[in-house]
């Protein structure tokens, strides 16, 4: 493997060489003294920037970047963030993106998704959306990651970083393309998109259809075997493969007029695998099925008066999960409460609606001074939950049989797995942008949210920022941040996890030192430093009266520290160089250890050379080491991993074919993300505390092939 | 009427057929395939409904080239039929394009005048039959012998939009330096002196036909200017703007001396440039599309000659700015702003 890796170095230092006998062709001076460089005539010739700009530790990715790493799902572009590693729950193999240490356990809600500004995050458990499975990028103009705190303008969630995700308007996809795209894993996408004018109106317009089996990379060891073990059953169907497969449908629209504009998205994944299972057992037919509708009205204008700008939008957001059914246990499962022949079954279903209305001016009417305040209101309802299953949980949250075990029962008036709840949120914040002398602007911001059940949280930003010489600037920053408490922490009804209504939210404060250098004028420089605390961080904590199960409480602290260096280089005209090393240490400090889970080391690189006018290629690798074990956890460390991706393209224009080919985790890495471990519970001999002894593996060699065709 | 009515017409059924689509995903549980083929058409629709019908009597012809400079021509293709409301037949030209094939095509599509895109575009319709009629852009300039007769649309911004832009952010501004090449910019200069007079500018010119003479020239400037009342630009030209040794110097020099620089090329602006005007793509196509049109209008007596570039974008870096004590008021209206976070 270490061979492969030499060469595969090679490969991506190659084209360097290889360049530097090429000419410029002559038509591209022109071109080049007009729009400048090709790292410039791509942002030149994109659509308008939106000039809301906040001093932050930030990464822009943008479609020429998405093209190159040969990425189709916004998982795959999050990896080769600096600061960010993409890691795995056993649940429908949920992405989670831990920034910096900050993994949110299981998942992540302490990272704040946006899309055109409008919040992702469900209400359920503040993450994403369980049934997220992907996002494609066919639509995608720009995505904009802000690694840091961000309360004090986007509010709650934007603790540990904000991923802003930019759909295309018609100005960035005009005419009408088709494309195609499959490969391994039985993957199938299809998809059409389309900008142009209807009258006055601006239209984007974009369809997608896939389904793909997804890998099915083998489970050796499940919750189900240690239950096995313990009762000398054999119901569990480890080993075998992980059923991670899914059918999509994406739909926006985009429709600009003047001032205006209307967007309005759907979401459908239906048939979506389990992964590992919902209880970390393994389940071949279970099937989950969400949808989610957007829209969203705003008007801006940025001259509204003399030194003032005015805008403000609606948004709406419908999102559902319904399981079909959950395979929770195999048949067979014995628990110390008795068997489950037909195997432990539920049909879960959540029904979500999120209202926002948001307002801003800006003034620039003070020397020096660049102003802007917000107001918003916030309607956040979890309205409907539905409790199918076959069981029910006794006082210590172990799973009582129903009488007749094949037959599900609606529990959702006796036990549902989560009290309906609404929520309302308003808030106003204010930020001022003050260059008080020559090279030195302090930007100071205070963001304060009041929620009709958690109360009132203030979350205030600082950053001073001075630009030290042509080459250098230089950033310090501090902010403060906060999440919410989600409503599965707040009202889940299962013992070993109850919810908690008087939970407060979790805060963070972050200190940053930032450094920006033209290296060269080919060569870009970023080198970042964090440290952080956070408090009140929320876990199920065993209840006082021993036997009657968990409580979500604010109980966990934890810092941590670290550093990240990117590095952009054009070294040649054709060939550009990019990559970065991230590094962080991160303290639970109940135990005064490592927090586990998260890389102590990422280091990302890839080459992009263009040739023959047309053709890119783009080879890739990523290494990932050194995650330790949470406290407690006997287990080997996880191994480190270095997976490397090659992608070559051919970009051409209206009227003909493009292609793309790409092969994923080229040498057939074996790259596993860590899985969970808990404390054991006295009494509890039925709940692991490891449930995935071996960890979850990634996918193996895999082959993509696309087309498109643009009209 | 009848146009008015065709107009309204698809919006309706793009509605009912986007209608239709969502009714259909909302039934469809099982079959997600058949939600494609409705959604295709769906989609369809919409492309139909804002598709425009073929175009007579004008082709363009582009060069072949890679990106990220092909979106530049399609970007000028996409304003040439915004304004042409038709769909206008376009030939990318490769290494060795066959002139005869291409000759063929646009008798037999009766094009009167081809809008020749880039250097390559322009080369190439030297052979073409002389009944057609040729306007020129995305070049930055040609001998002016040859643009006698036809037009060409430079990608050169108008320096009075330059100074026009140099006055708003630095109202204090007197005189502003320049070096050039006079086999490349001799035509430019003629315009900007008229253009710097009529802003109350005094454009002190020095006229370098190498990179030697032009380093010696900017180590004067860069030695006597006044920043409170002197700027420097740099235009599109390969012998004086030299990226290796005049822009490192420029950027250094100006920036520990506070004098305020600007540039026709847009990437100076990312180094530290105070701002640049760089091309509207969209907008260029549509005035070659007017320029095109106003020729066959005027069976071939239109406008000869170069012209400098007015459809225009401004990109500003608000890091200089902030370092020069320029005040941007109005910075929501700048097209591209540099550093980008």
């Amino acid at each position: 493997m270490s061979r492969s890796f030499i060469k595969f170095l090679c490969a991506l230092l190659l084209p360097v060489w290889v360049d530097a006998a090429l000419a410029q062709p002559l038509e591209e001076e022109d071109l080049a003294m007009a729009y400048g460089d090709k790292a410039t005539v791509s942002i030149a010739t994109g659509a308008r920037q939106d000039l809301r700009r906040a001093p932050a530790v930030a990464t822009v990715i943008t479609v020429a970047d998405i093209k190159a790493m040969g990425a189709t799902d916004l998982d795959e572009v999050m990896e080769t963030v600096p600061g960010v590693h993409v890691t795995r729950t056993a649940n429908q193999y949920f992405s989670s993106y831990g920034f910096r240490g900050i993994n949110g356990i299981p998942t992540n809600p302490q990272v704040l998704v946006l899309q055109n500004g409008v919040q992702v995050n469900d209400l359920y458990r503040g993450d994403k959306g369980e049934a997220w499975s992907d996002l494609p990028l066919e639509n995608i103009a720009r995505i904009e990651i802000i690694r840091g705190p961000g309360s004090a303008l986007y509010g709650a969630d934007a603790f540990a970083g904000v991923i802003n995700i930019i759909t295309k308007t018609a100005a960035d996809t005009p005419g009408t393309e088709f494309g195609v795209r499959g490969g391994s894993f039985n993957t199938r996408n299809a998809w059409v998109q389309h900008g142009g004018k209807l009258g006055d109106v601006d239209v984007a317009a974009y369809l997608r259809v896939g389904s793909t089996d997804g890998h099915k990379e083998i489970i050796r060891s499940d919750a189900a075997s240690k239950l096995d073990k313990l009762f000398g059953t054999h119901a569990s169907l480890a080993p075998g493969p992980l059923n991670t497969g899914y059918d999509a449908v994406d739909a926006g629209l985009d429709l600009g007029y003047g001032k205006w504009r209307l967007r309005a998205g759907y979401k459908l994944r239906d048939n979506l695998g389990t992964g590992v299972g919902v209880s970390y057992a393994l389940d071949p037919v279970g099937k989950e099925k969400s949808e989610r509708i957007n829209a969203d009205v705003s008007w801006s204008d940025a001259q509204f008066a003399r030194n003032w700008g005015l805008g403000f939008s609606g948004s709406y957001l419908q999102y559902s999960e319904d399981v079909t059914t959950f395979n929770i246990y195999p048949p067979g499962t014995r628990f110390p409460t008795g068997v489950f022949p037909n195997g432990m079954i539920g049909s879960p279903g959540r029904w979500q609606r999120q209202v926002r209305a948001s307002g801003y001016a800006t003034y620039s009417g003070f020397a020096g001074h660049s102003l802007r305040f917000g107001l918003g209101h916030e309607d956040l309802n979890l309205y409907d939950v539905r409790t199918m299953k076959n069981f029910l949980l006794n006082a210590a949250g172990t799973p009582v049989p129903n009488p007749v075990s094949g037959v599900l029962i609606d529990y959702s008036g006796i036990q549902p797995h989560l009290v309906p709840h609404r929520r309302f949120n308003n808030y106003v914040y204010v930020q001022d942008e003050w260059n008080f002398a020559r090279d030195w602007t302090l930007t100071a911001g205070l963001r304060n949210d009041h929620f009709s059940d958690f109360g009132s949280t203030a979350n205030p930003r600082l950053a001073l920022v001075w630009d030290a010489s042509l080459d250098l600037t230089a950033k310090l920053l501090y902010g403060r941040a906060f999440r919410a408490p989600s409503f599965a922490e707040q009202y889940t009804i299962n013992p070993t996890a109850n919810g908690n209504s008087a939970l407060k939210p979790e805060s963070i404060r972050t200190l940053e030192a930032a450094f920006s250098w033209q290296a060269r004028k080919d060569a870009q420089i970023n080198l970042s430093f964090f440290r952080y605390d956070m408090k009140d961080t929320i876990r199920a904590m065993p209840n006082a009266v021993a036997g009657t199960g968990s409580t979500f409480a604010n109980t966990g602290k934890q810092n941590g520290r670290g550093a990240e260096l990117e590095l952009v280089w054009d070294l040649s005209r054709t060939v550009r160089f990019s990559g970065s090393y991230s590094n962080q240490k991160t303290i639970d400090e109940a135990t005064n250890t490592d927090a586990g889970y998260a890389p102590h080391h990422h280091v990302y690189a890839r080459a992009d050379w263009r040739f023959a006018g047309n053709w890119l290629l783009s080879p890739q690798l990523n290494w990932v080491a050194e995650r330790k074990r949470a406290v407690g956890d006997t287990r080997p460390a996880v191994p480190d991993y270095t997976s490397a991706d090659l992608t070559l393209r051919a970009e051409r224009g209206k009227g003909q074919w493009s292609f793309a080919a790409s092969i994923r985790n080229l040498f057939n890495a074996t790259a596993r993300e860590p899985t969970l471990y808990a404390a054991a519970v006295p009494g509890r001999p039925d709940i692991p505390t490891s449930l995935i002894p071996y960890d979850l593996p990634l996918p193996g060699r895999s082959f993509y092939l696309q087309a498109a065709y643009s009209l | 009427m009848m146009k008015q009515s065709t107009a309204n017409w698809p919006g309706v059924t793009m509605w009912q057929d986007v209608t239709a689509v969502w009714l259909h995903v909302k039934a469809c549980r099982v079959n997600i395939w058949g939600t494609a083929l409705c959604g295709l058409l769906g989609l369809m629709v919409v492309a139909a409904a804002t598709a425009l019908p073929p175009g007579r009597g004008i082709a363009v012809i582009y060069p072949d080239i890679g990106e990220p400079y092909r979106s530049v021509f399609a970007k000028i293709i996409e304003g040439i039929e915004e304004q042409t409301r038709s769909r206008v037949p376009s030939f990318a030209i490769g290494a060795s394009p066959n002139l005869q094939e291409i000759a063929g095509e646009l008798s037999r599509q009766d094009i009167r005048v081809v809008i020749a895109l880039g250097r390559n575009g322009l080369k190439f319709t030297a052979g073409l039959d002389r009944n057609i009629g040729v306007v020129a852009g995305g070049v930055l300039s040609i001998p002016e012998t040859e643009a006698r007769n036809i037009s060409v649309h430079s990608l050169a911004p108008e320096p009075g939009l330059l100074f026009a832009r140099l006055n708003a952010f630095m109202p204090g501004a007197r005189r502003v330096f320049v070096v050039y090449d006079p086999n490349q910019n001799a035509w430019l200069m003629r315009l900007a002196k008229e253009a710097a007079r009529a802003r109350g500018l005094e454009l002190v010119s020095f006229e370098a036909s190498d990179l030697k003479t032009a380093l010696r020239f900017y180590q004067d400037i860069l030695a006597s200017a006044d920043p409170r009342t002197d700027a420097l630009w740099l235009p599109q030209d390969s012998t004086t703007v030299d990226e290796g040794a005049v822009l490192p110097l420029v950027l250094q020099e100006t920036w520990t001396r506070n004098l305020a620089f600007f540039s026709s090329n847009v990437a100076h602006v990312r180094r530290g440039a105070l701002f640049s005007l760089y091309p509207d793509n969209a907008e260029i196509g549509r005035q070659l599309a007017n320029s095109a049109l106003g020729y066959i209008a005027s069976n071939g007596q239109g406008p000869r000659g170069v012209f400098p570039l007015k459809a225009v974008l401004l990109a500003v870096n608000v890091r200089t700015a902030g370092h020069l004590g320029v005040n941007l008021a109005d910075k929501q209206n700048f097209d591209l702003v540099f550093p980008g976070r």
